[in-house]
């Protein structure tokens, strides 16, 4: 009986690859004429081509239709109906009379959105890092139920921001969650914790840190891991203190990996958007309201709404995103180089 | 002063007992090697010594004071690691010194120290190097550097040479044996190469799953094995052990018949109620040589010859199946399934009782 089933399965697979080699004979005639044709570099770009167009659709092209789109000014949405205006938007957006307040400014909601973007960049990346490094070091430590703790810790990043935004705001909202535990615990009076300006700004930046410390935690994490016991123990045999093994032990082997964090941190709180939005829709009045908000809403929500203009605003942020990437890649090379080593 | 006295250390971990009960004297500027195979215990005792573990009981002194609850770093030893651990985002300058920094040592005595290590370990040259741009056996004087500098009452080195190259590890060996005369220090050497505890030890300690199978001179262990396992575990290849049994027991010594074939007499006692029992006899393989035609001795197939030119070696099988090793000074045509005689003398045999403990 097994030898029966052993014997109908060699056919099948014979039978499978048969057609397999014929399906591959077949294709292999036109793939031949084209390498005669195009060379072997030539193959390469065929074989590169699907991904290329993908690209190309999805990237490129928008990136340039963008660009277009900031040298332009009015509402209307097709190209063909919009009127040529060279630098005007980008011109717009620097007329300021003083920098240093928005006010002064004649798109002054651009710069409210960007000062509120470099607070919400400083401090959530400062405290993503602090947060993910020492969960990291906890994590790292032989912790009763440890893997279930890197579970917990990972798991909102698995989360869609709209389901953190929502979460949140059953929380944080005047008849939520916190006010309730406040109200059992202390009987405190609810608070309105999304409608006060400090308050709903630090809500946005600990739900934000909250949702993708986990990520940032599993990067260190791995860097810790990578770092030898036996070094830990040489330091010991030396008489190091704890201060001292973190500050001139794990802090310098943990630099490449805190490098990254720094910069996928920094590229990841430019961009905030869809849980803040959210939580907080960028208020109270626009104390959340960060850059792709203005963006978004500068070219799509508003009643007086201009393409031009977050095409270009957009065109600005991509450069600040430009530069954030191309240190992630020099860091990244830098950890590349030191692995070789 | 290095005296370092173990009294019944055990370590466990959860239920598996690791070390039973180690009793264990090292005198002052002895080198010590403990060797035995892989999971014998042997760096889990080193590390007990070192303080990086704690026994689960027993006791340890160094020159005489309780340490079981003194930290690692005040128990004025130096450890070198297998794999060096050297901090690699730091110079070889950098390494040296950490340790005494962190005891706040002056800065002009640290640098003589390293000044003087670095002299003696001949790394002047790349002090300012970091260790990825050392070559490994430059790296392990760096970590016997590192070791050195802290001025230790003894060194603790746990496989120190076993990520080395062939050529690099006797050239380091050599190296290490002529530090040890030059600073007549303690040194306590894990090894599971046997060849390098009987080069480079005063005494060897040889363990087998968590215990102490015999501690001697490395001639004591390879002329008189207390046991089957020392007996095949020191030496290279291995010693043979042959079935035998006691024929009689006489003033001249005991008379065994190896094999059923040759009978000898070992000039060695036994227990007058052994006799007709079943023993092992074990010759070492270079103790072995080919018979003469009128001469007594046993007969063998040849499986195969491998020659290295000063000596053949010869992978035989004896007439009752059992494999036989012998080592033959200089060069003999011999064949695979050619059938031999071979022989040895009756002083060169080691006798072991059922149990494996030495007659």
């Amino acid at each position: 009986m097994a030898d029966n089933r052993k014997g109908f399965r060699s056919t099948a697979g014979s039978l499978v690859l048969a057609a397999v080699e014929r399906i591959m004979g077949i294709i292999d005639i036109p793939l031949r004429g084209l390498q005669k044709v195009a060379g072997r570099t030539g193959m390469a770009a065929f074989f590169l081509l699907p991904n290329m167009a993908v690209f190309t659709i999805f990237v490129l092209i928008p990136f340039v239709i963008n660009f277009v789109y900031s040298m332009t000014g009015g509402a209307q949405i097709f190209l063909d109906q919009r009127r040529y205006v060279g630098l005007d938007q980008y011109r717009q957006i620097f007329s300021c009379t003083d920098y240093l307040d928005p006010n002064s400014c004649i798109q002054d909601g651009f710069w409210i959105a960007a000062g509120n973007t470099a607070w919400f960049v400083v401090i959530q990346v400062a405290l993503m890092i602090l947060v993910s490094l020492i969960t990291a070091i906890i994590l790292n430590r032989e912790i009763v139920g440890r893997s279930f703790w890197r579970a917990v810790f990972f798991f909102p990043v698995l989360l869609s921001p709209v389901v953190v935004g929502l979460i949140w705001r059953w929380i944080l909202d005047r008849q939520g969650l916190l006010n309730f535990i406040l109200y059992e615990a202390f009987g405190s009076e609810p608070f309105n914790w999304l409608t006060d300006r400090t308050t709903a700004f630090a809500a946005t930046i600990g739900v934000s840190v909250w949702a993708h410390m986990g990520f940032y935690t599993l990067i260190l994490l791995a860097g810790l891991q990578a770092i030898p016991k036996d070094l830990y123990e040489a330091a010991q045999m030396d008489g190091t203190s704890r201060s001292r093994v973190f500050r001139r032990i794990t802090l310098p082997l943990l630099m490449p990996n805190l490098v990254v964090v720094l910069v996928l941190a920094l590229i990841r709180a430019v961009q905030v958007f869809d849980e803040v939005f959210v939580l907080t829709h960028g208020g109270p009045g626009t104390s959340t309201m960060y850059l792709i908000q203005y963006i978004y809403e500068t070219g799509f929500a508003s009643e007086l709404r201009n393409p031009g203009l977050a095409a270009a605003a957009s065109i600005l942020m991509g450069a600040v995103l430009v530069v954030l990437t191309l240190m992630q890649m020099a860091a990244s090379r830098r950890k590349e180089k030191k692995g070789e080593r | 002063m290095g005296r370092i006295t173990l009294e019944k250390v055990t370590k466990s971990f959860g239920a598996v007992k690791v070390l039973h009960g180690i009793d264990l004297d090292i005198r002052d500027g002895e080198f010590i090697v403990f060797v035995g195979p892989s999971g014998c215990g042997k760096s889990t005792l080193l590390r007990q010594i070192a303080g990086l573990d704690k026994p689960t009981s027993g006791d340890i002194h160094i020159d005489g004071k309780h340490v079981n609850d003194v930290p690692a770093a005040d128990r004025g030893l130096a450890m070198v690691f297998q794999s060096y651990a050297l901090y690699p985002h730091m110079s070889v300058r950098q390494n040296l010194a950490f340790g005494l920094e962190n005891a706040r040592m002056p800065k002009a005595e640290i640098e003589s120290r390293i000044a003087e290590a670095a002299r003696m370990l001949e790394i002047g040259e790349y002090l300012d190097r970091r260790p990825g741009q050392l070559s490994g056996g430059q790296r392990q004087r760096v970590a016997i550097g590192r070791a050195i500098v802290r001025n230790p009452t003894a060194f603790l080195l746990d496989e120190p040479l076993s990520n080395l190259d062939a050529e690099l590890r006797i050239s380091m060996r050599a190296e290490l044996s002529a530090l040890h005369k030059r600073l007549e220090t303690t040194m306590i050497y894990v090894t599971h190469d046997q060849i390098e505890a009987m080069t480079l030890a005063n005494r060897i300690v040889v363990l087998r799953k968590g215990q102490i199978e015999q501690v001697g001179t490395p001639l004591e262990l390879y002329n008189t094995p207390a046991n089957r396992f020392v007996a095949g575990f020191i030496g290279a290849p291995s010693m043979n052990f042959l079935s035998g049994s006691i024929a009689a027991i006489g003033r001249e010594g005991t008379t065994v018949t190896v094999l059923g074939e040759e009978t000898l007499t070992v000039p060695r006692p036994a227990d007058d109620g052994m006799v007709q029992q079943a023993i092992a006899v074990g010759v070492r393989p270079q103790h072995i040589r080919l018979a003469g035609p009128d001469q007594p001795g046993i007969s063998a197939k040849v499986d195969l010859v491998e020659g290295l030119g000063s000596e053949t070696v010869i992978h035989a099988r004896a007439s009752t199946g059992e494999p036989l090793l012998a080592v033959l000074a200089g060069q003999h045509a011999l064949s695979s399934g050619e059938d031999i005689r071979l022989t040895f003398d009756a002083k060169d045999l080691h006798l072991f009782d059922e149990a494996g403990l030495r007659l």
